[in-house]
């Protein structure tokens, strides 16, 4: 599913930059579900830029969903970003569109039928509960609905790899049970998903395997 | 619905508003269309200075009544090639009189008026043909020795004054256009800096390259044609005035000239008016847009490449 093979991140380039990871390894099978874990400024969400496509590793072997990243052609990557969802820790909303917008911007990349769209985007937005909410824009919106709309936004593509970065800090404890229960259900029927927190209460109440990381370097790995 | 599938977060009526960028663009199709119409005058004048009335040709026949390979004298022989080649409007022979006004300077030095003198014939040709060349074997064949000398020193100063100016001309445009491609480089530049952060967030979810950079030629190119349109349209009064006030100079045939403007029908426009200056302010709208659509194309692609 995706595969890390002594992979290094700095910020601003190898030499003078902030080193973000060190030499992680990992090996992640489809339809596994993973905590990532590790105080602030672990390198939680530099790890996930790296699985998002964001950013290309400055060392390593980045394998993800069968393509060799750091050869790949650049529009073999935009393909596969479009496998790939994300939920970002600043959840990354377009501020001048609609909450409705928002949650269609990944089908509409894709060039689907607006009947087709408008079909999807009600679905997943009545499962976060936000269906009344669709002609509102982001910043009119409480954080944790915000937090909604980027989960909704990336799901709706139904990736093959979900990545969320704090999916659950605006969320109130029920919401978050929800939340937590859709994952386990992508999770089986084949998505592969990596949920960054800090958040142990969570950790311990939905145990699962974890990637641990401190200072950069991988502290623990379990299955 | 329809509109909605540009609801992709770009925004590119904020980004490259519409008014800033096809003003500067018309402003330049201005400039370009008025170094352009220039650059066809001086085409056609030189067209006229070499090749027209103002370009006589002297055919010089020594031994002019000796007789031709063929039948008849030399001279003979010679105008009546020469008359009724096509192309030759008249030919006309000097008489004796005309002959020595002519010469008188150099004969009064000798002081000898015996001296055996060539008869010359004076050859005007229709305007924009040069009959000359593919008649002179044939010239040579029946009187060798025969001359043909193209008074050519004015002309072909006038063609060199005409060809730098066609060549200023050519220049002028290159840099309105240059100028042109740096002002849409900085304008597309400066809409996808308002924009990074949509951008960023699209190319993450997969947009290709391509997508973004022809979200933003097109319509960076729309703006360049309209702003094109707009340089043609402004331009064509002043050209037309100017063809109107030139058509003396360049007419191809002397009547036309003198013919009064009828300025309310455009049919009349259309003779005054070259037609490679009409055909280039029809051209100058998709120049314009092609322009700011391949710029732009080139523009967004390597800003893009910031991205991984
Ligand atoms: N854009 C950036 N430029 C320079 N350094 C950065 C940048 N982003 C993060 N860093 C640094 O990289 C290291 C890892 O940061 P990262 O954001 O991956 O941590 P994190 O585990 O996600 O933390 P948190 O739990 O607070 O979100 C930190 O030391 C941080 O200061
Ligand atoms: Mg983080």
């Amino acid at each position: 599913m995706f595969r890390l093979h002594d992979v290094s991140y700095a910020y601003g380039g190898n030499r003078a930059g902030v080193a973000a990871l060190s030499h992680i390894s990992l090996d992640v099978a489809q339809g596994e579900f993973r905590w990532l874990l590790g105080p602030s400024g672990a390198g939680k969400s530099s790890l996930l830029s790296i699985l998002s496509l964001e950013v290309q590793a400055s060392a390593g072997m980045v394998e993800i969903l069968g393509v060799p990243v750091m050869q790949a052609r650049r529009s073999n990557l935009a393909r596969l970003r479009r496998r790939i969802g994300t939920v970002w820790q600043d959840f990354r909303l377009l501020p001048d569109l609609s909450v409705f917008d928002n949650v269609a911007l990944p089908l509409r990349l894709q060039h689907r039928a607006e009947d087709e769209i408008a079909h999807e985007v009600h679905a997943i937005m009545k499962w976060v509960g936000l269906e009344n909410r669709l002609d509102a824009r982001p910043l009119q919106l409480s954080g944790g609905e915000q937090q909604r709309v980027a989960i909704a936004r990336a799901v709706i593509y139904r990736p093959a790899l979900l990545l969320a970065d704090e999916p659950t800090n605006a969320l109130d404890e029920r919401q978050a049970g929800r939340l937590m229960a859709m994952f386990h259900r992508l999770a089986e029927l084949g998505t592969t998903i990596v949920v960054a927190t800090h958040n142990d209460a969570i950790v311990e109440k939905y145990p699962a395997p974890a990637i641990e990381l401190a200072h950069g370097h991988l502290v623990r790995d379990y299955r | 619905m329809a509109r909605r599938r540009y609801h992709d977060g770009l925004a590119l009526h904020q980004a490259l508003p519409g008014q800033f960028l096809p003003f500067l663009v018309a402003a330049m199709s201005f400039l370009a269309a008025l170094a352009l119409a220039g650059g066809i005058a001086a085409h056609g004048l030189s067209q006229r200075w070499t090749h027209g009335a103002g370009a006589v040709t002297t055919v010089q026949v020594p031994g002019p009544d000796d007789p031709a390979a063929g039948s008849g004298t030399r001279i003979a022989a010679v105008q009546d090639i020469v008359a009724h080649a096509p192309g030759v409007a008249t030919a006309h022979r000097l008489s004796d009189a005309e002959l020595r006004a002519l010469l008188a300077p150099w004969i009064e030095q000798t002081g000898d008026s015996s001296l055996p003198l060539p008869a010359v014939i004076e050859v005007h040709t229709v305007p924009g043909q040069d009959p000359m060349p593919p008649l002179l074997p044939r010239l040579e064949a029946v009187a060798p020795g025969v001359l043909v000398e193209h008074d050519s020193v004015w002309s072909d100063r006038l063609a060199a004054l005409a060809a730098s100016l066609q060549a200023c001309a050519l220049l002028a445009v290159l840099i309105v256009m240059t100028v042109a491609v740096c002002v849409v480089m900085a304008a597309t530049r400066a809409g996808l800096q308002t924009r990074r952060q949509a951008i960023a967030l699209i190319h993450s979810l997969g947009a290709m390259d391509s997508y973004i950079a022809g979200r933003f030629a097109s319509r960076v190119g729309l703006l360049a044609l309209v702003g094109g349109l707009g340089g043609s349209i402004a331009a064509l009064p002043m050209l037309l005035a100017m063809s109107h006030l030139a058509a003396p100079f360049s007419a191809m045939t002397d009547a036309q000239a003198v013919a009064p403007m009828d300025w309310r029908n455009p049919r009349a426009w259309a003779d005054i008016v070259p037609h490679a200056l009409l055909w280039m302010l029809l051209a100058l709208p998709p120049a314009a847009g092609i322009t700011g659509w391949v710029t732009t194309q080139l523009t967004v692609r390597a800003w893009l490449r910031r991205l991984p």
